[in-house]
């Protein structure tokens, strides 16, 4: 009842810009971070404006190019003080005005939300391409580095000494007994969420149809969420200096498209669809067939749900399990040997 | 040339740094050293009566900086007044911290007022020139010395110290829960860091008060006014906490460290990070090691009353508050939460979260400290000669000979 928020009469009004359940000494806190945005990018946009002849490499200034910049860390977030339609994060990130939640989230249920975003993997059918990873970069403006999505591969059994096998090493003959699969990770848009629950100045938040969002105008990174996720789906974006996450693609999905990563599956391994509806294609396959949510035993209630995966996933080189031989994304800061 | 963009790859990062390494430090010292200065008032210590205007000057000086730690390492701290004006209270750990934080500087101002009043309002009838106007100032107008105001004085201060020492268990055991909070890190994930913490902070509380006693009394004023039952009596308490720090520490052992009393990812991320791992001496031979060298200088009369060696045994046992502090804030990150093997850290010298940061917030709390002994009147010897000045005659200013 205290987030139900009345839709706004007129919709060029400007206090419904900001539809939060929070006071409005928020604006307090917006017109402060436009004024350090405003500055920041400043020499940006009059570097744009006298450099429209520059050649197609022209990056907006000698601070985003990658030859000429020692930190470059990839493009800059849209440019917020341009009147394009992204300097509005509240209207990008929930243009219906949706009730949003910072705690309690089981009272989500008790309003029966319209909808209710789930995402489904299918791993009979990944192929571990990374088309999604591509994908989710390009559409998210995710710098280097850091990553929204990723396919990470599993495997389990081992490569065991056959007379009748295919592997001839030093003239023993072995053959692979081995069930590899790629599971692709992504933030599970919990229904309880660690990470929005411990985030001090609530700029984090869950829609009321279960996509997890940051306000990157609110954010003041601090970087608690980032350690709260059990999943390492939160990063520090290192433009934008805030805590950053899959978003579903919020903003296509409110136009009714699908997520990026979810358009660019080549395998259809990816299904995101609609919980709520029971003719949904991924509550069909919810019905149909076993899943495993990743970490349950941390009771964060996933809301990404894998088929075709045991739910006995581990990173330890146990070959009688699923576990974890390879990631693409996490080994240039590790102890572990790049094999 | 090419990019260097190796602090970028990889999913898993020590987000949290050397600064956070020394936000619980540096509030650790601020609880430890309050629970001190107020022992004589809130538990009858009268022995400790003189060491109560140090204590609240240090803590003072650590508790203004203790925010700036976390503070300097959020991304955007030029939004900390969201902390105030959109807090995330009862839910959000570093939400309440800030609300915890801003009653305790309130609470040591005012303790602040209270315990130099009597003095401030010596100096300022009696000085010349800016410190007259100086301590004017801090006496708020107040003028009236009488025994039933003093006697007032007391019982506010008394209150004061016993809401304080309540406060310095939330502001400090709170910070243990802030880590405790967050089940994605196996290693923080414990009932034991609120214990932990908080014991810890009065172990280092105690050593930073014998440093202070011996830095600032003997330093200052005179070797020779140090007084060695003061010493002994706060070597010895720093004994009887070591105690109960190293109880809770082979708690904490026992309940990590034994693959059959835990659960696997606790074992293995304790197993491959402190037995073996990268920070194997921080832990048995800083946190532990230096602990029990500690302790064992704590037993002998002679060198607890010694200024030279209870500095010694206060400093190690700085080393390892210090070394406990980094074993647990670094050490729970360098487990991956997604990935393999362990995270690789190494503190930067130079940059936003880095020694050069560590060493500028200690360097801010020198000056504040440094301020304080110069504009707080502290040392009865030292009023007496800002009063009259040093011949003991009253100073008037550009009085013609």
């Amino acid at each position: 009842m205290d987030n139900t928020n009345i839709p706004p009469a007129s919709s060029s009004d400007t206090e419904s810009e900001r539809q939060h359940d929070e006071p409005l000494a928020t604006r307090g806190a917006v017109v402060a971070k436009g004024v350090a945005l405003g500055l920041g990018l400043a020499a940006l946009s009059l570097g744009r404006q006298s450099g429209t002849a520059q050649a197609s490499t022209s990056t907006g200034g000698p601070h985003l190019d990658p030859t000429e910049n020692m930190s470059w860390e990839g493009w800059d977030n849209p440019q917020l003080q341009v009147s394009d339609g992204w300097e509005k994060w509240q209207t990008i990130l929930n243009p219906e005005h949706l009730p949003i939640y910072h705690d309690q989230f089981a009272r989500i249920d008790a309003t029966h939300p319209k909808h209710h975003w789930v995402m489904v993997m299918d791993l009979r059918k990944c192929v571990g391409c990374q088309s999604c990873t591509v994908a989710c970069k390009s559409e998210n403006n995710v710098p280097l580095g850091v990553y929204r999505t990723w396919v990470d591969v599993y495997q389990e059994g081992q490569t065991v000494p056959n007379p009748a096998g295919d592997i001839v090493v030093d003239g023993q003959r072995y053959q692979m007994d081995v069930n590899v699969m790629n599971v692709p990770k992504i933030c599970n848009h919990c229904d309880d969420p660690p990470c929005v629950e411990v985030c001090p100045v609530k700029a984090t938040y869950k829609r009321e149809d279960g996509i997890v969002l940051v306000d990157p105008e609110v954010c003041i990174g601090c970087g608690t969420c980032i350690n709260a996720c059990p999943y390492g789906a939160r990063y520090m974006n290192p433009v934008s200096h805030t805590a950053d996450k899959c978003t579903f693609c919020v903003e296509r999905v409110d136009q009714g498209l699908l997520p990026a990563c979810v358009m660019s599956c080549v395998g259809r391994a990816r299904v995101f669809g609609d919980a709520n509806d029971p003719q949904s294609e991924v509550s069909r396959l919810l019905a149909d067939y076993p899943h495993v949510v990743r970490h349950a035993e941390f009771g964060t209630e996933p809301q990404v749900f894998y088929i075709g995966m045991s739910g006995e996933i581990a990173t330890a080189d146990d070959p009688s399990i699923q576990h974890m031989v390879f990631t693409y994304t996490s080994n240039a800061n590790s102890t572990v040997a790049v094999r | 040339m090419p990019l260097d963009t190796s602090p970028l790859l990889g999913l898993e990062h020590v987000y949290w740094g050397i600064l956070i390494v020394i936000y619980p430090y540096l509030s650790g010292l601020v609880a430890g050293s309050f629970i001190v200065g107020s022992l004589a008032k809130v538990f009858g210590a009268k022995k400790f009566e003189p060491l109560a205007k140090i204590s609240v000057m240090v803590t003072l000086a650590f508790l203004l900086v203790a925010a700036m730690a976390p503070l300097a390492d959020a991304r955007q701290p030029s939004r900390f007044l969201e902390l105030y004006s959109r807090p995330h209270v009862p839910y959000a750990p570093m939400g309440l911290f800030t609300l915890i934080w801003t009653t305790y500087v309130l609470l040591v101002l005012v303790e602040t007022y209270f315990i130099f009043r009597v003095d401030n309002i010596y100096l300022a009838t009696h000085a010349a020139g800016w410190r007259r106007t100086w301590h004017g100032w801090l006496t708020l107008g107040s003028r009236d010395t009488s025994d039933a105001t003093q006697k007032r004085d007391h019982t506010v201060l008394v209150v004061l110290a016993a809401m304080g020492i309540f406060l310095a268990f939330a502001f400090h055991g709170y910070i243990g829960f802030i880590f405790g909070a967050l089940k994605a890190r196996y290693l923080w994930s414990n009932p034991l860091m609120m214990p932990l913490f908080i014991v810890s902070a009065i172990v280092s509380g105690i050593a930073l008060m014998i440093l202070a006693y011996v830095g600032i009394q003997g330093g200052l004023v005179g070797r020779k006014t140090l007084n060695r039952d003061i010493l002994d009596g706060l070597t010895k308490l720093l004994m009887w906490v070591i105690f109960v720090d190293l109880f809770l520490d082979i708690v904490d052992l026992l309940n990590s460290g034994v693959s059959a009393y835990t659960s696997e990812s606790v074992f293995e991320g304790f197993h491959t990070i402190f037995m073996g791992g990268p920070l194997t001496f921080m832990y048995w031979g800083l946190q532990l090691g230096c602990l029990i060298l500690g302790m064992i200088l704590t037993f002998f009369r002679r060198l607890r009353q010694s200024p030279l060696w209870a500095s010694f045994t206060a400093l190690i046992v700085l080393i390892s508050v210090f070394a406990m502090r980094y074993d647990t804030v670094i050490g729970a990150q360098l487990q991956p939460k997604v990935s393999q093997g362990l995270v690789a850290y190494a503190v930067p010298w130079l940059g936003r979260d880095s020694v050069q940061t560590a060493v500028g917030i200690f360097g801010v709390v020198f000056v504040l400290l440094s301020l304080q002994l110069l504009l707080l009147p502290w040392e009865s010897t030292w009023i007496t000669a800002w009063a009259h000045g040093r011949d003991g005659m009253a100073k008037n200013e550009e009085v013609p000979q």
